[in-house]
């Protein structure tokens, strides 16, 4: 059993679950309180020590009976209810039917016969043989969801189908030597009973092996350090789901750090008047200080090209504007390709996932018909009373213009109006400029200037913006 | 004073509480094991409750502690009571004027003043907050901190400290210790992630909504009067509603409430009129009410709805 539960921590771990030491120590502890008869309790001391985030339930929830389901019951010996005599003569035309065939025997069949007719379970040293044989030690078998398929290969290797001819002739012979009949269909069902259960014990210890592998497998992976260095557009799809994980992660660090410098801002100048007012039950003398509190309520407008070159990295950028939406109240939102559409709207209403998708989807990508110009000429026309001097308006884009005009007075006179002009770019500095690109005729006139093709450079980014 | 879980979950039914076996086992584990517990999970789902039924149930005290942004350790552990130092100082004016009477120099009488300064800074004159409360109690108390989602994280890694070793030092006083380690509740409402250092110290309860037959049975629990076939009814409409992709889930508590405003507006049946008026006792977002509002009337339309009337 201990065994078992190193074993299942392992591939939580494997599956992307913080396991710390204290906590598997805590897991043995609760299990000396519970037990392991009671299932459910022991489920529940497993998984009240070890997760502890809801997200990570349903792995759990996954894992748990893979390691902890029923254990396959042993095999049964067919012969324990037979007399004496009965039992000799199955042993001898075992005996004999096995010399008779001794050229046909093939493979495995022998142990098979053994395993079958007297009880035996395999050892786990014949385990370790046939799953090798069956091609598990691979470095490609690894989906537990395969567990069945390399069990039948082990059974065609032990000679299951010719076993199944052999039991036929077995209990004809036993029918002509005078045996009770009813004996006959006795050891006919429990080595019928026996087969399942070998059935079973093979594939059980075919999907533990594959799920052993895949525990390996997990601890060779590459960290994520790597993944944040790599540029968004070159991702696989499970590296995108943990970039995404790394996004949320990186907005809940927002949050604090947002909170935290509220809390420097209340350190403020002295607030007199509050002062003098707290400490009249104190006759005037100043116990109680009172700061002035700084009310920062900053405003962010932030306009995303979802244009094809962009698209890659569209989602992220989208995901991180949903978060600083839920993070500074009032935050405007637009997107654009050929025109500009806001979409504040669009993250307010609805969950994180469905919000991508919704502005995705209202902004269909087309080829060469972006118009930043045009689009940051619509910012000024219809919704320049978001900009004021307390805003921060973001430029997430590529600055690639499709040869439009890039409307640089207009961007001036927002740059203007507004607090700060930041733009990141996720295109390499030695691009910009470049064919279609306005980036350096739009880079004097912006505040700050970012360079953000990976996670990397966005959290650095963000950080100094924050700060 | 507990053995088996069936002793927690019949101890918490006493409490009015409804516990599932999960509820029950963990609980049961932090109680041996020692360790906070740390309960997530929507907004009114029970998690505060359960405290409070815990407390009750073995009848310790219930310290609260509110957490929210900004909370620091003035409000949260202890404060100096200027007040009552000022008022004393006012009082022992003439005591003060007696013992500093014969001294010779402004030395001297620093010094005189500085050996009383320990009358000032004693217990009599520290007020103590929730964690200070818990920790001093002559008995063991339970500790709740609620939604400690909504502190800092600055305070978060402060409370680590505390919640580690039931101990917290005053400068002016030294290291007060835990006679008594409070059983301790933590709930999250998950708006903001916590530390894996403070969840490494904590058991992890997830309290979800219950079930059709759970709600049922906590309606019938806590507000009686209600018909059992209206109760039926709500309980039913109530987990329907949870399906909707709303922007506020109803929680339990919102049932409940749904409930006694049943029983005060004495509905008979659950119609659409009576639907209309008290929908709002279930959903805090208009556009959350016109969403179920649709819905229903969708419903209404292939005759489903049609029961209700």
């Amino acid at each position: 059993m201990e065994d078992r539960i190193t074993k299942f921590i392992a591939a939580l771990r494997a599956e992307g679950v913080r396991v710390s030491v204290a906590e598997s120590q805590d897991a043995w502890e609760a299990i000396t309180y519970l037990g392991v008869r009671d299932r459910e309790a022991f489920r529940m001391s497993l998984r009240a020590t070890l997760i502890k985030d809801a997200d990570a339930m349903p792995t759990f929830e996954d894992l748990f009976p893979q390691y902890f389901g029923l254990a396959t019951p042993p095999l049964m010996n067919p012969q324990s209810g037979l007399s004496e005599e009965e039992q000799q003569m199955l042993q001898e035309m075992m005996q004999q039917m096995l010399e008779d065939m001794l050229e046909q025997l093939k493979g495995d069949l022998q142990k098979l016969l053994d395993w079958l007719l007297n009880g035996q379970s395999p050892s786990q040293e014949d385990l370790e043989q046939m799953a090798d044989q069956a091609g598990l030690n691979q470095p490609n078998a690894r989906s537990p969801q395969r567990a069945q398929q390399y069990a039948r290969r082990m059974q065609q290797m032990l000679g299951w189908e010719q076993m199944q001819e052999l039991l036929e002739m077995l209990w004809e012979k036993l029918a002509e030597q005078g045996m009770d009949p009813d004996s006959i269909e006795q050891i006919k069902e429990q080595v019928a009973q026996n087969m399942d259960r070998l059935e079973d014990q093979l594939s059980e210890f075919a999907g533990e092996k594959l799920r052993d592998n895949r525990v390996e497998d997990a601890q060779r992976r590459k960290p994520m350090n790597d993944l944040m260095e790599r540029s968004f557009g070159s991702l696989s799809q499970p590296e995108m789901e943990q970039l995404r994980d790394e996004v949320r992660r990186l907005a809940a660090r927002l949050r604090t750090r947002a909170a935290l410098r509220q809390k420097r801002g209340k350190q403020g100048k002295l607030d007199a008047k509050t002062t003098l007012r707290a400490n009249l039950r104190y006759s005037g003398v100043p116990f109680e200080i009172h700061f002035k509190q700084r009310r920062l309520k900053p405003k962010l407008v932030a306009v995303l090209d979802v244009s094809t070159s962009m698209r890659p990295v569209a989602e992220f950028f989208l995901r991180l504007l949903y978060e600083l939406q839920d993070q500074v109240q009032k935050t405007r939102s637009f997107a654009f390709i050929d025109h500009l559409e806001d979409v504040t709207d669009d993250l307010l209403t609805h969950r994180i996932d469905d919000a991508v998708i919704a502005v995705l989807t209202r902004l269909p990508s087309g080829h060469y018909n972006t118009d930043l110009g045009g689009s940051l000429r619509q910012l000024e026309a219809k919704h320049l009373d978001a900009v004021d001097s307390r805003t921060t308006v973001i430029v997430l884009g590529d600055g690639r213009n499709n040869f439009n005009d890039p409307a640089l007075e207009t961007f001036n006179r927002i740059g203007r109006r507004a607090r700060k002009l930041i733009w990141l770019n996720p295109e390499y500095p030695a691009q910009w400029g470049t064919g279609d690109s306005d980036m350096l005729s739009y880079a004097p006139l912006c505040s700050e200037l970012y360079q953000v093709r990976n996670l990397a450079q966005l959290t650095d980014a963000i950080d100094r913006i924050l700060v | 004073m507990f053995n088996s879980v069936e002793d927690v979950k019949r101890a918490l039914a006493d409490c009015q509480y409804i516990a599932t076996n999960e509820i029950a086992t963990v609980l049961y584990l932090a109680e041996k094991l020692g360790k906070p517990l740390l309960a997530e999970g929507p907004a009114g789902v029970g998690k505060t409750e359960l405290s409070k039924a815990w407390a009750a149930a073995t009848s310790r005290e219930l310290v609260r502690l509110q957490c929210y942004e900004g909370l620091d350790e003035s409000k949260a552990l202890y404060e100096w009571e200027y007040a009552k130092q000022m008022l004393y100082t006012q009082l022992l004016r003439d005591k003060l004027s007696s013992l500093l009477a014969d001294a010779t120099s402004l030395t001297d009488a620093a010094d005189r003043l500085g050996a009383e300064e320990d009358v000032f800074f004693s217990e009599r004159f520290l007020l103590p907050r929730p964690l200070l409360r818990a920790i001093q109690s002559e008995k063991t108390t339970v500790l709740l901190i609620d939604e400690i989602d909504r502190a800092d994280a600055e305070f978060e890694a402060f409370l680590l400290e505390v919640l580690s070793d039931f101990q917290v030092s005053i400068p002016e006083l030294g290291t007060i210790v835990a006679k008594h380690r409070p059983v301790v509740f933590l709930t999250s409402n998950n708006t903001r992630e916590l530390s894996e250092a403070l969840k490494r110290r904590c058991l992890y309860l997830y309290i979800g909504y219950p079930s059709a037959e759970e709600e049922l049975e906590i309606v019938r629990l806590r507000v009686p009067d209600l018909a059992p076939q209206l109760a039926r009814q709500a309980v039913e409409m109530v987990q329907t509603l949870r399906q909707l992709d709303l922007k506020k889930n109803p929680s339990v508590s919102e049932t409940l409430d749904w409930a006694r405003a049943l029983v005060t507006l004495n509905a008979r049946t659950l119609d659409n009129e009576t639907l209309e008026n008290t929908l709002t006792v279930l959903l805090k977002y208009e556009a959350d009410v016109e969403r179920a509002r649709r819905a229903l009337r969708r419903q209404g339309g292939n005759g489903h709805g049609r029961s209700y009337n």
